[in-house]
């Protein structure tokens, strides 16, 4: 019975890290686990994280500048989108973008700065750089605007955040990972708090 | 058997998935104080040599990398590490790393003195990033890490691991 709920439990991590957002049922003979969740059993010691909130983006359209030197550069504006977390929550403002460079390697690289507002009223500064990648079927189905399963290609950033603001300070002093989530209307990032 | 996944279980905390890439011991020496700058305090820990250890490569770290570390007003130390590794096949893997560290006052006077300090006394946690050009290390070019530090008197010992 022991065995059952740790696989049951495993299934559950399993779920949220392939992506599963909203219903999605999973049986614990048909998720792959293997070496994506790794256990202690394994030797492994998984880093504790904890989700610190969700970023949802609304992006305006692409400007593709086109090859540069080091890659195919397009910025993405960022015109508004919120965030969700248990201890911050509020409105992104206009303002920031996105800076991707696509590498001869394939993978895009992202430099994200936007400026977050909080529902208290304190800004904070947000910037990431990150890495996304998949096959090339994935990635032409994003490149179509097309919403794709998120555990099917690669999409992670480490956010950084500055605030002045007291109640806010605990940001200024952490290291976080972000699992990004490529939407037509702006991408979605769940940010990780690493303890 | 089966469950079911909402995104309010993202909430109650079961993370992001990670796995251990290699255990990297980093050997500094005597670092330069270069005292208040505009941004904070300046210390610039230089990198003499070292090994890395993990599942998919293990090598030395070569001399004459350093960590450019500043000490913020808010007593948060901000690392910002440049080493070259060498696998035990003779490949170069640039890797670079910003990370934070912090902790009570008297954890950090304690490591300050080059105490022997359990690491779960303070948060020491960095993001490394790599450059290969050997393709049996191009993985290294197209994944994010995190690492856990454990600070010692001789260098740093980091856990890294791999995002999933």
């Amino acid at each position: 019975m022991d065995v059952l709920r740790r696989d049951v439990l495993k299934t559950v991590a399993a779920s949220i890290v392939a992506g599963a957002t909203s219903g999605v049922v999973a049986c614990a003979n048909e998720v792959s686990v293997g070496d994506r969740f790794p256990s202690a059993k394994a030797g492994h010691t998984a880093m504790n994280s904890r989700l610190l909130m969700t970023v949802r983006i609304a992006a305006a359209p692409s400007q593709k500048l086109g090859t540069v030197p080091h890659g195919n550069r397009t910025v993405v504006p960022v015109t508004g989108g919120h965030f969700e977390g248990l201890r911050l929550r509020g409105e992104i403002l206009s303002g920031g973008g996105d800076w991707l460079l696509l590498r001869s390697d394939n993978v895009l690289e992202l430099d994200l700065r936007i400026t977050l507002e909080t529902d208290d009223h304190a800004l904070i500064y947000m910037t990431f750089q990150g890495l996304r990648h998949g096959s090339p079927e994935v990635i032409a189905a994003l490149g179509r605007g097309e919403v794709v399963d998120r555990a099917s290609y690669y999409f992670r950033t480490l956010p950084r955040f500055e605030t002045s603001t007291e109640s806010y300070a605990f940001l200024n002093r952490m290291v976080t990972v972000g699992v990004g989530e490529a939407r037509p209307a702006g991408a979605i990032h769940r940010i990780y708090e690493i303890l | 058997m089966g469950v079911v996944v909402t995104g309010d279980s993202e909430l109650r905390g079961q993370g992001m998935a990670s796995r251990l890439l290699m255990t990297l011991h980093v050997v500094v020496s005597p670092p330069h104080r270069l005292g208040g700058v505009p941004h904070g305090t300046r210390v610039i820990a230089p990198i003499v040599g070292g090994s890395f250890e993990g599942p998919r490569l293990r090598g030395r770290v070569l001399p004459g990398g350093s960590d450019w570390t500043l000490l913020r007003s808010d007593g948060v130390l901000e690392l910002d590490l440049r080493i070259t590794l060498e696998a035990d096949d003779g490949a170069l893997i640039y890797m670079n790393s910003f990370g934070l560290r912090h902790g009570p006052p008297e954890v950090l006077a304690a490591l300050a003195r080059g105490d022997s300090v359990d690491p779960a006394q303070y948060y020491f946690r960095t993001a490394p990033r790599f450059e290969a050009s050997a393709p049996q290390y191009a993985y290294l070019n197209r994944l994010l890490a995190i690492s856990s530090g454990d600070r010692r008197a001789s260098g740093p010992i980091y856990t890294v691991e791999e995002i999933l």
